[in-house]
């Protein structure tokens, strides 16, 4: 009997676009802290044959130039003590330690950086480039994160605020909690700022009539 | 004391298996270079010798036999690959000796081993000139169609990304046939291609099924006028199998012709004519595979010895006057300068040239994003 399977593979794979992290390689710029060897050499020659943007130096500089997108560091034996201030800094970009070891001394400095990838040494022009857009992606996900959960914590302690001030109310006016909610909101409304400002005031001023009400 | 000893390399092309035709091309112009040599007195008085093998179009293969060249043959140099998964194959091998590959075949671009030299062309080279030429002639309605492996992939996702550049632009579809597909295969293909009527065709269909693909289309009773096939990969060897009428009217986006008009390029063919016969077509690979050899004995003639840490530098930023013109290899990628060229096959088979570069075009193989109409890519007119 002849074969009848069709051999033609459709709508399984289209091409898809290059991610936005992938298209910006040609504008990164990479800073390198590592010693003038073959292997730093290796490094800064396959990330210019990637397109980035590098500055090399050695011995590190106390911080990164301003505005560079990844730092790639060679974690070297007479580094492992270094602190460097700026990798716990907010802001700080993202860090590749490049490390010759791998024993307990070299991974707690590596840890310590905050390095969220590594590359071994001796660098090998192939990996480097996935490392490098992980390692990106990665930071770009965390920066996020951060910035959520900032947003998340700030919402919820103005949730604990309002319910404060609800009380306050509550207590003071002898209104029920949504009542005292639709106070908040019209006075929120009337003087455009937040609900949460508005329970603020509420609390704040509570505190200094409390303050103030003995003397009475 | 001149040393006499014969200097061996390995020859790593497959005569057998999927790819066999276009490698068996580049076997043959290894092979006319080699002799070039030896007939001119060898490098310095030594005899090239060719260690020749038949990796057979298989990935492991590939690796094997490197393995065996450089350890029971203690060569330094190997000549070969033409798929992307056989020079990943042979790649470990020539790191962990510290040997040359020496690849001469287009590829889909993002590596750089030091051990390896790439003579074909990178996506900047060739995708770039052939996305531009077909939609300005043709339209940007494009219908993708490839063998079912990495390079097809890489490929269209270049093309794509071109294709959407262009206002109005669209891949209508986007199909995969496996390398050791039939002609009868193809019939859905073809059949697609008649109800969805794009501008044009890009093939990424690769080996010896390439001629399976036209013949379908020929029978379809489709017409290259209104709808052709552009390739990075149909040669004077894919053409030859197909014959001349299956292959009229299509186009190819290449560094090298078999007609192309110098002095250089018609003495090399007529030394091959004459040595091998007329049956295997001088095409791009072939080129590629032809003039790497002698970049390598010019440079183991500078500095008289093929051991690697000593050859290397000398073969970077080496010039060679190539068929195709002024070759050179570009130190910080090992990659090649080379003229992006348009061919249209004519009714006698042969590519018409429409479009060149008049300089060579420097490779950039870790290029994401390419971009249409880039005046330094930009293509001199020829023909319409």
């Amino acid at each position: 009997m002849a074969k009848s399977r069709t051999m033609v593979r459709s709508g399984m794979r289209i091409a898809r676009e290059a991610p936005q992290i992938l298209r910006d390689l040609r504008s990164l710029r990479v800073c390198v802290f590592h010693p003038r060897d073959q292997d730093g050499q290796d490094l800064t020659r396959q990330l210019e044959r990637i397109g980035c943007q590098v500055q090399a130096f050695w011995p590190p500089l106390p911080e990164p130039p301003a505005g560079m997108d990844v730092v790639f560091m060679a974690i070297s034996p007479d580094l492992v003590d270094a602190d460097f201030e700026w990798c716990h800094v907010d802001d700080s970009p993202p860090v590749i330690a490049v490390i010759a070891y791998e024993n307990p001394t070299v991974i707690e400095a590596v840890l310590r950086v905050g390095a969220i990838a590594t590359v071994a040494s001796p660098v090998r022009s192939f990996g480097l480039l996935p490392v490098l857009v992980l390692a990106r992606d990665l930071h770009v996900t965390l920066k996020k994160q951060k910035k959520r959960i900032a947003q998340l914590e700030a919402k919820l302690h103005g949730v604990r605020q309002i319910t404060e001030a609800q009380d306050i109310l509550c207590a003071q006016h002898g209104v029920n909690k949504d009542e005292a909610y639709r106070i908040i909101r019209e006075q929120a409304m009337q003087k455009r700022v937040t609900a949460e400002e508005i329970a603020r005031s509420i609390i704040h001023a509570n505190e200094i009539l409390r303050f103030s009400a003995p003397k009475s | 004391m001149a040393n006499n000893d014969p200097v061996k390399v390995g020859v790593l092309y497959s005569q057998t298996g999927a790819t066999s035709a276009i490698e068996s091309s580049q076997r043959l112009g290894t092979l006319l270079a080699i002799e070039e040599i030896n007939t001119a007195g060898g490098i310095d008085g030594r005899e090239i010798v060719a260690i020749d093998c038949d990796p057979a179009s298989d990935p492991v293969q590939f690796r094997a036999l490197a393995e065996r060249l450089v350890a029971i043959d203690n060569v330094n140099v190997i000549f070969g690959c033409y798929m992307s998964s056989t020079r990943k194959a042979v790649m470990p091998v020539v790191e962990k000796y510290n040997r040359i590959l020496f690849y001469a075949t287009l590829y889909e671009g993002f590596e750089f081993s030091n051990n390896i030299i790439y003579t074909g062309a990178a996506p900047n080279q060739n995708s770039v000139q052939l996305a531009d030429y077909m939609m300005s002639s043709f339209g940007g309605r494009v219908y993708l169609v490839g063998s079912d492996y990495i390079y097809p992939y890489e490929s269209n996702r270049i093309m794509s990304d071109l294709i959407k550049q262009r206002p109005g632009g669209s891949v209508v579809a986007q199909r995969y046939v496996p390398l050791d597909v039939g002609q009868q295969d193809f019939k859905v293909i073809v059949d697609e291609i008649r109800d969805l009527q794009p501008d044009f065709i890009f093939s990424t269909v690769v080996g010896n099924a390439t001629q399976h693909l036209y013949r379908a289309y020929a029978e379809a009773g489709l017409n290259p006028k209104h709808i052709p096939i552009a390739s990075l990969t149909t040669s004077e060897v894919e053409v030859s199998q197909m014959g001349a009428q299956m292959a009229a009217g299509h186009f190819t986006s290449a560094p090298y012709f078999s007609s192309i008009d110098t002095p250089e390029n018609l003495r090399v063919i007529e030394r091959f004519e004459a040595r091998f016969g007329g049956d295997v077509r001088p095409n791009a690979c072939w080129e590629a595979a032809y003039f790497q050899v002698h970049m390598f004995a010019n440079a183991m003639r500078a500095t008289g010895t093929d051991l690697v840490p000593v050859l290397l530098p000398q073969l970077l930023s080496a010039e060679y006057a190539a068929p195709q013109g002024r070759v050179r290899i570009e130190p910080t990628n090992h990659h090649t300068h080379l003229y992006p060229r348009i061919g249209r096959v004519n009714s006698k088979g042969e590519f018409t040239i429409v479009r060149a570069s008049n300089h060579a075009v420097a490779p950039d193989p870790y290029l994401v994003t390419h971009s249409l109409g880039d005046w330094t890519l930009a293509l001199e007119a020829l023909q319409d």
